[in-house]
């Protein structure tokens, strides 16, 4: 029989192929080319999501789910659109997915709605040593108010989450876990899958963190298993205040209002006030339909390009970028995990972060500098802050050989 | 603007070969100056005597901007009280602030100016002013972190 080719393993991504999509890559920054190495931060967006938002204001703006007239079921049609294109981004149906303005939010309308009633003394919520300041803060208020406490569950130094310790402290008295499911400091890509299986099967109800991972890697929230899944816009290409809460159909049943006003109700009366269905039970208000277009226009994008193709490129771009990296004399990189997304947080001896992060933008480099709002963390590596460059798909190994050469500048510069 | 211009070779001197590091015995006041979002720790000692300062010495862990600034603090405050520094204090402020383009009476800390195109970093100039100042007051501890990143 003879070979048949195999249309489904698709040509290797070749960024530069891409670049141009991206208008602010043309950029040059203190008389230099712009290297963005900070998508973790927020990542750059292509002219097609700007040209999907302008395009709304220019031709159809409208409110959605109120105006009969053309323009309005024409804002509608997109805005829900979007929620369509989320809702297989992630393989989950329609309306278990609820738009928030980023991740933060999300988690918060799980603090706020799911946990803050459910929770009193001597319940506990379990999170790990690696979260976001966003999935630690909203718990603490939580257990500021019901009187739970929060265990931590604790990481290698690799950075790799202790999986026997984390199943160890899902205990009877935890009532809730949050794992972040791809670090924005380390870059490790934690199991998902096994520890919400761990969750099931204690009857322990686990949100996932997913603001680094939907970026990088494809996304199947029925397949991790988890109960909450909550992600952000502006890191998938699409615009700033847009985001998403994914949960399980019966939760969001459950779960009451978290904010009161139009959008979110059947009926009203002064005496009484009948709610939507979820999603939009959640989502009082005029909603950002421009952003929400504009991310639908954003997974199109991607998802034409490949999110396995994405994550393979990513990949052999991480293992270059840590070669490379690491023959730099006194670096220290943090994290080193087996599984890994393109994350790199490193020091070098005798050069602190932030003069490190405003010599290297001198040098037309943008990485991020600091803590990452992720305090614990640094506690735990015993560091003050770190540099940090992450890297995308519109990214080239040629960007990551001039970083490596300017942060010799640097150097020499300041040693 | 070029990196030249904020990291000066009088800047780079005085973060290669910080003046008056150390431990000051026999010190009358001493503060901690901790800005916990950048990571920049600075421990001021200080003898002061008939309120004006007789010596100055410094350490800690910082980035080139902070260490630069209390090294050259540390020669600027000799001799003055803490009326003068403060006064000193606010015209660093300005300069910084980009609201001077120079102050004589700063001497080599005019080389700071350029933090009037680096508004991220200016915190980490003025830690060097508030931890003395600190001390002075018998504060303990300063900080100049206001806004959370």
């Amino acid at each position: 029989m003879s070979a048949v080719p195999n249309l489904a393993v698709a040509a290797p991504l070749d960024p530069d192929q891409y670049r141009p999509d991206f208008p602010v890559l043309a950029r040059r920054v203190h008389g230099k080319p712009l290297i963005y190495f900070d998508s973790a931060n927020t990542a750059q967006k292509p002219a097609v999501v700007i040209d999907a938002v302008a395009r709304y204001y220019r031709e159809y703006n409208a409110n959605v789910a109120r105006a009969v007239h053309t323009l309005g079921e024409e804002a509608t049609a997109a805005y829900e659109g979007a929620r369509d294109r989320l809702a297989r981004f992630i393989n989950a149906p329609r309306d278990e997915v609820v738009f928030t303005s980023g991740t933060t939010n999300a988690i918060n309308l799980v603090a706020y709605s799911f946990a803050l009633p459910r929770l009193g003394p001597g319940d506990e919520i379990l999170i790990t040593a690696m979260e976001h300041h966003a999935n630690i803060v909203p718990w603490q208020l939580v257990c500021e108010r019901t009187g739970a406490k929060i265990k931590v569950a604790p990481i290698n130094a690799a950075g790799e989450l202790i999986v026997e310790r984390f199943v160890e402290l899902l205990t009877p008295s935890v009532k809730l876990a949050g794992v972040v499911h791809v670090s924005n400091v380390l870059g490790t890509v934690n199991p998902v899958r096994d520890l919400a299986r761990a969750c099931r099967a204690r009857g322990i109800p686990l949100l996932v963190d997913g603001s680094q991972a939907a970026p990088h890697l494809p996304v199947d929230v029925q397949a991790i298993g988890c109960d909450f899944y909550a992600f952000t816009g502006h890191k998938l290409f699409g615009p700033t205040g847009t985001g998403v809460l994914w949960a399980r159909r019966e939760w969001l049943q459950a779960m009451p209002p978290f904010f009161g006003g139009g959008e979110m109700i059947k009926t009203v009366s002064f005496e009484k006030t009948t709610f939507a269905d979820p999603p939009h039970k959640f989502e009082a208000g005029t909603p950002n339909i421009a952003g929400f277009i504009g991310l639908g226009a954003a997974l199109d994008y991607i998802e034409v390009i490949g999110r396995e193709r994405i994550a393979a490129y990513e990949r052999e771009l991480l293992a270059y970028a840590t070669t490379t990296l690491k023959s730099v004399p006194g670096l220290r990189l943090f994290g080193e995990a087996r599984e890994k997304a393109a994350v790199l947080s490193f020091l070098i001896d005798g050069i602190h972060a932030h003069d490190l992060a405003t010599l290297l933008d001198h040098e037309g480099v943008a990485v991020r500098s600091g803590h990452h709002c992720a305090h614990p963390l640094m506690q735990f590596f015993g560091v003050p802050a770190t540099a940090r460059a992450s890297l995308a798909f519109y990214n080239t190994r040629a960007e990551v050989d001039e970083f490596v050469a300017a942060i010799g500048r640097v150097r020499k510069l300041l040693q | 603007m070029t990196a030249a211009d904020l990291y000066t070779q009088a800047v780079l001197d005085h973060y290669r070969s910080p003046r008056n590091y150390g431990e000051l015995p026999g010190f009358t006041h001493a503060a901690d100056g901790h800005n916990p979002l950048c990571g920049d720790r600075l421990h001021v000692q200080v003898h002061a005597s008939g309120g004006r300062v007789a010596a100055m010495r410094f350490r800690g862990e910082a980035c080139a901007i902070a260490t630069a600034t209390t090294s050259m603090l540390s020669e600027l405050a000799l001799g003055r009280d803490s009326q003068q520094l403060a006064a000193l204090a606010a015209l660093f402020a300005q300069l910084v602030s980009g609201e001077l383009e120079q102050a004589p009476s700063l001497m080599e800390l005019n080389a700071m100016r350029e933090l009037a195109y680096h508004p991220l970093r200016r915190k980490c100039a003025l830690l060097a002013f508030a931890t003395l100042s600190a001390a002075l007051a018998g504060a303990g501890a300063a900080s100049t972190e206001r806004i959370v990143e």
